[in-house]
């Protein structure tokens, strides 16, 4: 199938190389094609076999398909299909975040599951709220910049062309963004809810500047996606197509390119090639039946964030890497971080009702970057959030409110609207995965993440806290609750100059070991204060970019694909 | 006592309290609300089902309509749990929400969160070391058990139980506040996925295919419910004399 031109509809910027959204059925919102998609037996050996679906693996395979390569990617979650699978339902969407037991330990132990973590095809975007802010330029040397943290092997400006590529494929939606590297979004700003627009009102009261967006919701009908509905249920995975996840948004390109993805299969071990130090293929067991299988790759990239990554690199061990692969410096699952992410409601007399709209709306870096009057190093940015009623209860309670409080407080909802901040947390070589002592229903070790906040994790903590509350204050909030939380996950195999200090090289190539890659938000040295998901989809743009460039090499793989390609241009 | 909701001085922390006296409230005059109060008498989300897609409509009809049988807590258990559910959730009449049989299906069928704390037993296993505790804890106050306490005692263990103040016996095997966190997030997750619970606070339900079109500041679309004010139909009544 072939669309010609690089604009869509009525105007809008889209993109030249991925068709996904012109690949989806009007009228459903499940991934045509399924039926039809291509099927590799386990014993031919794909040229890259990714583990995970989600923002890195799906972006890696897309791109890497459109250039020809043979690829299968495992998901140990479901095919989802929106309309048969998802409900608008908080304690309905449950199957949506990834369940099988892990142990949290340390000093402030972090909660999974919903909070940070996907299952299936589309991964933890299948879930976000839909900010897709950049990182800052300084989030790549906050080292050299302010002595903390570490240096990205690579630069902003490295990405800079990725991450306008991935805006243009989401589509991100959003007012011109006036924070670290300033720049336009392909789609204009959504209309926003009366609690983002009472939040607004006080944050300008109080000095702050926020902006509308960026999220990747398309403002339009986007190719075969319609137009956002403002239900208000983007956590809960979105039934309208309107919301991007990589189930959208490179899935379906992907499939009409010849990738195959084998939903329900769960990886338990990276097979090493002792002869010649390569990894030969992938162990999974097949969700449903029990099964266990072996598929043989050229190149394998481990795709399974900050928890699944590390986990699977640690239990792949062999005799010449007892301790995992590429952990002979001790760094997989190391340096794992969490956004600190405090909530600060704010009452009002009107009815605000921030059920309505999507959740994520305004936002702010105003304190994003470092500022020495604030005592700690780094910042942190405010955004609006919206917790449906369930997200509603838990903050009151963390406020100290039960029984009759806690029903009074809920019976009040709609007066409240709420900021929330994402503060940068730092890495931290202890705070890490591991493998427990606990195996789960696939006899494979369940992770353990140990996560403790330093001194300047809490000052930065603290102050974004009084600075919502300040805000309210300003707003003439009527009352005010506040939770303590955490947001999304990044950290686990980091990306560094050398062995002894990270798991991969800039290339993603994983030290030691010239055919297996990283590629998801577990790559990532640093965090800064923004969402995650766009930053990992323009890494792995980035490496498929490098790879299908020949800039990277996977040796004997693309030797072996060169020689099939010179062969099938001599007729051979 | 007529309230007007635009003021903040039936709130917990404004009055210092535990807030106003839900009783003042206007009895709810559509649909249900746990204990029949609530802010929107006149608000029933459940006749906007036909505005929801199937699989939705069917999940939260059936939260009403179909109410799980017990299949993990034994009766003792229950009987402790079922009375802890209401005491947290203030639930002292009919009618009730019944939390403890959706916390009892998900923990029947292993739908646990996803992560357990290090110094905690599984999820399944907290609930029940939590009966026990809460039973203890109530015999040392010279009770039979957690339900057979009076209602001030129940108070008195469960907020010590958030306070992560309990200890001895079976409390030193679970981290209290740990166990407090398990132990709510289902207990709310269960209260507040019920539609009658979204009746008592206005929420507008499951949206989807509709969406909603009148976003901004004191805005409604035209089936989300009003809010009650100023009149309290009891004295209304007696005022204008139409008794």
């Amino acid at each position: 199938m072939r669309f010609g031109g690089s604009h869509g509809f009525k105007g809008s910027v889209f993109p030249h190389d991925n068709d996904s959204a012109l690949l989806l059925d009007v009228h459903r919102r499940g991934v045509p094609g399924r039926e039809q998609m291509r099927r590799f037996p386990d014993e031919e050996e794909v040229d890259l076999l990714v583990v995970g679906c989600g923002a890195g693996g799906a972006v890696l395979a897309q791109r890497l398909a459109r250039a020809g390569w043979r690829i299968v990617v495992l998901d140990r979650g479901p095919f989802w299909d929106p309309d048969e699978d998802w409900v608008s339902d908080e304690e309905g969407s449950h199957h949506l975040y990834w369940t099988d037991k892990r142990i949290v330990g340390g000093d402030d132990p972090v909660e999974l599951g919903k909070n940070n973590s996907g299952h299936g095809v589309g991964g933890s975007m299948i879930h976000y709220a839909g900010y897709t802010p950049r990182f800052h330029p300084s989030d790549f040397e906050t080292r050299t910049r302010d002595s903390v943290g570490a240096d990205w092997p690579i630069s902003y400006w490295e990405l800079k062309s990725h991450y306008e590529r991935v805006e243009r494929e989401l589509p991100v939606a959003g007012q011109h963004w006036p924070w670290g590297d300033p720049h336009s979004y392909p789609h204009g700003p959504h209309p926003i809810s009366g609690a983002a627009e009472r939040a607004w009102a006080g944050a300008r009261a109080h000095g702050v500047e926020m902006r509308v967006g960026p999220v990747a919701i398309a403002n339009g009908v986007f190719g075969n996606r319609p137009h956002c509905v403002y239900r208000g249920f983007c956590l809960q995975g979105c039934k309208v197509n309107a919301k991007a996840s990589p189930l959208v948004t490179h899935v379906p390109d992907a499939i009409e390119h010849g990738v195959e993805i084998r939903a329900d299969s769960m990886a338990v071990q990276i097979e090493l090639d002792q002869a010649s130090g390569r990894v030969a293929g992938v162990t999974y067991i097949e969700v449903e039946t029990g099964r266990e299988r072996f598929q043989r790759a050229a190149a394998v990239a481990v795709c399974g964030y900050s928890i699944e990554s590390p986990r699977l690199l640690l239990h792949s061990t062999s005799k010449r890497y007892p301790h995992g692969l590429a952990n002979t410096h001790d760094q997989v699952g190391r340096y794992v971080m969490v956004q600190g992410a405090p909530q600060v409601a704010g009452r009002f007399p009107e009815l605000l009702r921030m059920y309505k709209a999507p959740p994520p709306e305004v936002s702010s870096e105003q304190f994003y970057e470092t500022d020495e009057a604030r005592g700690f190093a780094r910042g942190f940015s405010i955004q609006t959030i919206s917790p449906l009623p369930i997200g509603w209860a838990e903050h009151v309670l963390a406020d100290g409110h039960r029984g009759t409080a806690l029903r009074e407080y809920m019976r009040d909802y709609n007066h409240w609207t709420v900021l929330g901040s994402l503060c940068e947390l730092l890495p931290l070589p202890d705070n890490r995965v591991t493998l427990a002592d606990e195996h789960d229903q696939f006899g494979m070790p369940v992770a353990r993440f140990d996560y403790t906040q330093c001194e300047n994790d809490r000052a930065n903590i603290a102050f974004a806290k009084k600075t919502m509350h300040a805000i309210w204050e300003t707003a003439g909030a009527q009352d005010v609750l506040t939770i303590d939380r955490y947001a999304h996950l990044v950290g686990g195999c980091r990306m560094g100059a050398d062995a002894e200090t990270s798991v991969i090289d800039s290339d993603h190539r994983v030290w030691e070991i010239p055919n297996l890659f990283a590629c998801d938000g577990s790559v990532m040295p640093t965090q800064g204060s923004a969402n995650p998901a766009l930053t990992i989809m323009a890494l792995a743009s980035r490496l498929a970019e490098r790879l299908t460039a020949k800039r990277v090499q996977t040796s004997r793989s693309l030797g072996s694909r060169t020689n099939r390609m010179t062969q099938d241009a001599a007729g051979i | 006592m007529a309230r007007d909701f635009r003021q903040p001085d039936h709130l917990p922390k404004v009055r210092g309290d535990e807030g106003a006296d839900p009783g003042e409230l206007p009895r709810q005059r559509r649909g249900k609300t746990p204990q029949m109060y609530g802010r929107y008498p006149d608000y029933d989300c459940l006749e906007q089902a036909e505005h929801w897609d199937e699989l939705t409509c069917k999940l939260v009809v059936d939260r009403v309509e179909r109410v799980p049988e017990l299949r993990f807590f034994g009766d003792d258990e229950a009987a402790t749990l079922t009375i802890f559910c209401d005491v947290v959730l203030a639930q002292n009449a009919e009618p009730r929400i019944p939390v403890l049989a959706f916390v009892d299906q998900k923990l029947a069928e292993g739908r646990l969160d996803g992560y357990q704390y290090a110094d905690m037993p599984d999820d399944c296993e907290t609930w029940r070391l939590v009966a026990r505790g809460l039973d203890e804890s109530a015999r040392t106050h010279g009770a039979e058990s957690y339900a057979a306490a009076l209602i001030d005692r129940q108070q008195e263990i469960m907020d010590a139980f958030a306070e992560g103040e309990l200890s001895g016996g079976v409390w030193e095997q679970l981290d209290c506040k740990h166990a407090w966190s398990v132990v709510m997030r289902s207990v709310l997750a269960a209260f507040y996925s019920h539609p009658w619970a979204w009746n008592e606070i206005g929420f507008g339900g499951p949206a989807y295919p509709r969406g909603y079109a009148r976003l901004g500041i004191g805005l409604s679309e035209a089936w989300e419910g009003a809010e009650a004010v100023d009149v309290n139909p009891g004295v209304d009544v007696k005022e204008r004399g139409l008794e």
